[in-house]
C-alpha cells in the first residue's frame, strides 16, 4: 500500500514541487499520475523511492515511512519497489541476460536464484530469444522490456514507471501498456506517469490529476481529462 | 568476488593512469618511510647524544681518597643519576691529551702539575631534570661546583624535538597528499560506472556493496605503492646504515633493526591511504 499525507515538497530555489497531496493506492491497484509538464509528478514519484524528502507530510510504502527512513534501511525498502525509467538506463556493455541478472547480484541473490529467475522473467516479457543480445541490438520497446524486466526480477510489491511509453511510438507503446497490465493482473501495484491521452483513456483505470503540486482530481476508472459535467 | 573481479578490470581499464597513481603513491610512501626511519633514529641518537652531555661534579682539591669515595656513593645515589664515573685528575690529564695533537702538545711535560681536578662523571635518566639534579649534586658536601651543560642538554631536547615534530607535519603533508591521488585515481573508476551506481541505488544494493570494489580498487593501489617504497628503503637504508657504521660518534640503527615497524608501518599506511581515498571517490555518488 502507498499513502501520502499532506505531502509538500519545496525544492532549494522555494519552487513548490507538492502542496497537500495526500491519497491511498491499495494492493494491486493501477493508477496513473496526470497532470501538465511541472505539476509534480515526478516529485510523488521520487517521494516514493526516497530520492527527495518532503517539506511536510508522511509517505508511506507497505508500512514504512518512507521519510523518516534511516539512511542505511532505504536499500531494503527499494528491494519492495521495481523502477521503470523513460529512457531505459541499461548498460550497454551487458547483455539482456547480464543486464536482469545485475539486478539480483548486487542485492546479493544465489547465482542458483539468479539462473533460475532471470529466463522466467525474461519469457514473461517476452524476450527470451534476445537473451544473448547487447541493448544497442534491440529496438526501444524492447529496451522498456528489459527495463521492466530487471525492475520485476526481485519480486516488488510495487512497479513505480515515470513515462515508460514516452520514448514509444504509440504502437510500441500499446504492447508495453499491455504487459503493464498483465504484470499488474498478477497482482503487483502500478503506478504509472504518463502524458498519453489514449493509453489512460484506453484503460479505465484509477486517474489521479496533480495541477501545480495540488491535486485535483481522483478518480476510478477516470479519463485523461476531466468530464464535463 | 564480485568486488575483487571489478577492482581488477576496472583498474586494467585506466592502466596509464593506474601506473601513473601507484608511481606516486610509492613516492608519497618512500619519503614516509624515510621520516619514519628519521624519527626512530632521532630517539636513539639524542639519546646518544644527551649521553656525552653528562654533569660533572668536581671535588676540592683537599678531599681524601675515603671522602672522594663517599662523593661517589652520594651521587649514585641521586633518584636522577643514571651512571656515575670517578675520574682521578690524572686520568682527566691523560683524557685531555688524548682528545686532539694541539691539546697533547701545550700539556707536553706538565705531569704531576695541579692543573686537573678530580671529578665525578654522571650521566642522567631523565635530561629534562639536569637542573635539579645539579643543583643536588652541588649540594654534597665536598663537591667544589657542578658543570652544568644545561645549554647542550637544551639544545639536544629542542633539536630532536624539531626535527620529531618537522617528521610528524611532513608525515601529514605525504598521507593527505596520497589520499588526494588516490581519490582522484578512483574517482575515474567511479566515473566510469556511474550508470551502474545509478542503477544499483535504485534496485537496492546497499552503499557498502557499491562501494566494496572501488575501495578495493584504493586498497590495491595503496600495497602495491607501499610495497615498491618499501623495496626501495630496505636497499637504500640498508647501504647508509652499513655507511653509517665507520662513524665514531654516532650509530644509526640497522637496517634488521627497523624492518619490522617499518614495514608494518608503510604497509598500514598504503592500507588507510587506499581506504580513506576511495571512499572520499565514491561518497558523492552515493547520494541518490
Ligand atoms: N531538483 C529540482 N530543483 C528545483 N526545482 C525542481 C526540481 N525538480 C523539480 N522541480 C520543480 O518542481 C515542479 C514539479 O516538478 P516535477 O518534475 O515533479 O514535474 P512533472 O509533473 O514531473 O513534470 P513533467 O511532466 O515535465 O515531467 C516544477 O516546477 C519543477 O520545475
Ligand atoms: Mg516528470
Amino acid at each position: 500500500m502507498i499513502e501520502f499525507r499532506d505531502v509538500t515538497v519545496i525544492y532549494d530555489n522555494d519552487i513548490v514541487g507538492l502542496e497537500n497531496v495526500s491519497f491511498k493506492i491499495d494492493d494491486g491497484e493501477f493508477v496513473f499520475l496526470v497532470g501538465k509538464t511541472g505539476a509534480g509528478k515526478s516529485s510523488a514519484i521520487k517521494l516514493m523511492t526516497g530520492e527527495i524528502k518532503p517539506f511536510a507530510g508522511d509517505v508511506i510504502l507497505n508500512g514504512v515511512t518512507v521519510n523518516t527512513l534511516k539512511p542505511k534501511k532505504l536499500p531494503y525498502l527499494r528491494r519492495s519497489v521495481g523502477v521503470v525509467f523513460q529512457d531505459f538506463r541499461l548498460l550497454n556493455n551487458k547483455t539482456v541476460y547480464e543486464n536482469v541478472a545485475f539486478a539480483m547480484e548486487v542485492v546479493r541473490a544465489s547465482k542458483k536464484e539468479i539462473r533460475r529467475k532471470v529466463p522466467t522473467i525474461l519469457s514473461l516479457v517476452g524476450l527470451t530469444g534476445r537473451a544473448q543480445n547487447y541493448p544497442g541490438e534491440l529496438s526501444g520497446g524492447e529496451q522498456q522490456r528489459v527495463c521492466i524486466a530487471r525492475a520485476l526480477v526481485n519480486s516488488p510489491a510495487i512497479v513505480i514507471a515515470d513515462e515508460p511509453t514516452g520514448n514509444l511510438d504509440v504502437e510500441t507503446a500499446d504492447e508495453i501498456m499491455k504487459l503493464l497490465m498483465e504484470i499488474n493482473r498478477m497482482g503487483t501495484t502500478i503506478v504509472m506517469v504518463t502524458h498519453s491521452e489514449k493509453i489512460v483513456n484506453d484503460a479505465h483505470r484509477r486517474v489521479i490529476q496533480l495541477e501545480s503540486g495540488v491535486v485535483v482530481r481522483d478518480e476510478a476508472e477516470g479519463g485523461y481529462s476531466c468530464v464535463p459535467s | 568476488m564480485y568486488p575483487l573481479k571489478t577492482a581488477f578490470s576496472s583498474l586494467g581499464r585506466n592502466a596509464m593512469m593506474t601506473l601513473a597513481s601507484i608511481v606516486t603513491i610509492a613516492c608519497c610512501l618512500f619519503l614516509l618511510g624515510v621520516f619514519l626511519l628519521i624519527t626512530f633514529n632521532i630517539n636513539y641518537i639524542g639519546s646518544q647524544v644527551s649521553e656525552k652531555c653528562e654533569l660533572q661534579a668536581y671535588i676540592n682539591e683537599w678531599t681524601s681518597d675515603l671522602g672522594e669515595e663517599r662523593i661517589l656513593k652520594e651521587i649514585s645515589a641521586l633518584p636522577n643519576v643514571d651512571t656515575a664515573e670517578f675520574e682521578s685528575k690524572e686520568q682527566a690529564f691523560e683524557n685531555a691529551r688524548a682528545m686532539g695533537e694541539e691539546m697533547d702538545e701545550a700539556l707536553e711535560g706538565m705531569e704531576g702539575e695541579d692543573i686537573f681536578r678530580s671529578s665525578v662523571k654522571v650521566t642522567l635518566k631523565d635530561l629534562t631534570l639536569a637542573d635539579e639534579t645539579a643543583a643536588q649534586m652541588a649540594a654534597v658536601s665536598g663537591v667544589a661546583k657542578v658543570n652544568n651543560r644545561r645549554d647542550i642538554i637544551r639544545k639536544v631536547i629542542s633539536v630532536t624535538n624539531v626535527i620529531r615534530i618537522g617528521s610528524l607535519i611532513a608525515m601529514l603533508i605525504l598521507v593527505l597528499t596520497a589520499i588526494f591521488i588516490i581519490r582522484n585515481t578512483i574517482e575515474l573508476s567511479v566515473h566510469a560506472r556511474e550508470e551502474e551506481i545509478h542503477i544499483m541505488k535504485f534496485v537496492g544494493a546497499t552503499d557498502s556493496f557499491i562501494r566494496r570494489p572501488f575501495v578495493m580498487e584504493g586498497i590495491i593501489v595503496g600495497l602495491i605503492g607501499a610495497a615498491i617504497a618499501i623495496t626501495v628503503i630496505a636497499f637504500g637504508y640498508s647501504a647508509l646504515a652499513l655507511h653509517a657504521e665507520s662513524l665514531r660518534d654516532v650509530k644509526i640503527y640497522s637496517f634488521s633493526e627497523t624492518a619490522a615497524p617499518l614495514i608494518v608501518g608503510v604497509l598500514a599506511f598504503g592500507l588507510l591511504m587506499g581506504g580513506v581515498g576511495s571512499r572520499a571517490a565514491v561518497k558523492r555518488h552515493l547520494k541518490v
